[in-house]
């Protein structure tokens, strides 16, 4: 009798820590991102071969990549037979942006310049964002959940762990691929 | 590698709090409220002490001190706050777990406390830098995010760093120029230069902390009657 009724106890409180966690999860998990065109990525920088940065231009003049303005999209999409999803984008010639939903955000607290990681360091897109190329329509959510972890294991890869333990901080920290926390965290 | 310092000079400083609502502006440094003013919780990351006598009224702009030898990163648990290579004595907010030790071991009350959580993101505020969350400690930080970002834009101009790229929100604000700000190490600049002046001192010399905020003396010429 005393093993039955624990075993109800458990299993209820199985079915409560699921149920916590679900709830946990709908509440802080980001919502799905919609975006106001279904963008294929595949189309464009997979099946033509177009450089990520052909569109995303900001993302080798600042900091923050941006997102590209609607007349870039109409300088290839202007005129023509168009696809219901074509038709959108043309809908805004008139004037006005199209509302393109931010998807991929980083802590407030932490600082990456796009221009340094693309001009600089060529490191490409995908490292970061993942296969983009392979999307038939926008992501819902980023492709990638990015930790400091992984910014770290790549300034320490590029820099080399043999060079890594060797002089003082003030070396370390000359080096253009620095492992400061000042040098991201602000 | 740079060491960045400053040099106040105590005969220009007219006691005008420029360099103190530009701090604030600069950083997104909170309005705290009167109630919690009242409970001795302002935060004024530069702030302008002073001292009244009959004969005249005395300024001292303080910013944090930026010890060489700081006495509050030796305290820290979680490395939150440490001197980075460059002397900036760093503050890491998102490792900050607001045991306060920090403030405790400055002995020239740099640092702050956000009690509360005092003001939110949104429009007005600077973007550069992060807003604090409840229950972690700030100070001034020289600008740091300033340095980034002119790093950042020397590196894709394929250039080094040059004087000038890099100044602080107080140095930029001061309209008596009282405020100088640059590389120690730098021979040539004009911060190393007034830091070797016969004028110069340091706040708290007598403690080893070494900062790299230094101070001109007032000249006796300069007494006010």
């Amino acid at each position: 009798m005393r093993w039955h009724g624990v075993g109800w106890r458990a299993g209820a409180g199985v079915v409560a820590l699921g149920l916590i966690a679900w709830a946990a999860f709908e509440i802080w998990a980001a919502p799905p991102v919609t975006q106001p065109i279904q963008f294929p990525h595949k189309t464009h920088a997979g099946d033509l071969s177009l450089p990520c940065t052909t569109c995303h231009e900001r993302a080798e003049k600042d900091a923050v990549a941006g997102r590209p303005p609607t007349a870039l999209c109409l300088s290839c999409h202007a005129g023509g037979d168009a696809t219901p999803e074509i038709k959108k984008v043309q809908a805004f010639e008139g004037g006005g942006e199209i509302p393109w939903k931010r998807v991929w955000r980083l802590p407030p607290h932490v600082y990456f310049p796009h221009r340094t990681h693309v001009v600089a360091a060529k490191v490409t897109c995908q490292t970061c964002h993942g296969p983009m190329e392979t999307l038939d329509r926008p992501p819902a959510r980023p492709l990638k959940t990015l930790a400091m972890d992984d910014c770290i294991a790549c300034h320490e890869k590029r820099t080399g762990r043999a060079e890594r333990p060797a002089g003082p901080v003030a070396v370390v920290a000359a080096r253009a691929l620095s492992t400061d926390c000042n040098a991201c965290h602000r | 590698m740079a060491l960045w310092g400053m040099v106040i000079d105590l005969d220009r400083c007219t006691g005008c709090q420029a360099c103190v609502m530009a701090c604030k502006a600069e950083n997104n440094v909170p309005a705290v409220g009167p109630k919690e003013a009242a409970r001795g919780r302002i935060i004024s990351w530069m702030h302008v002490l002073r001292e009244e006598s009959e004969e005249r009224t005395r300024f001292l702009p303080r910013p944090c001190l930026q010890c060489d030898d700081p006495p509050c990163t030796k305290v820290c648990p979680v490395y939150a706050t440490y001197r980075n290579p460059e002397g900036i004595v760093a503050q890491i907010h998102a490792r900050c777990i607001g045991c306060r030790f920090c403030m405790a071991a400055c002995p020239y009350n740099a640092k702050y406390f956000n009690w509360l959580r005092y003001q939110k993101e949104g429009p007005g505020q600077n973007p550069d830098v992060s807003v604090r969350p409840k229950g972690v400690v700030e100070k001034c930080t020289f600008c740091h995010h300033r340095l980034q970002k002119a790093r950042e834009r020397a590196r894709a101009e394929g250039r080094d760093l040059v004087a000038g790229d890099y100044v602080t929100a107080c140095a930029e604000a001061c309209p008596t120029r009282a405020i100088t700000f640059g590389d120690l190490l730098d021979e040539g600049s004009e911060v190393a230069r007034l830091a070797r002046s016969p004028r110069a001192f340091r706040l708290g010399e007598e403690l080893g902390t070494r900062p790299k905020v230094f101070y001109l003396a007032e000249m006796e010429g300069h007494r006010r009657v």
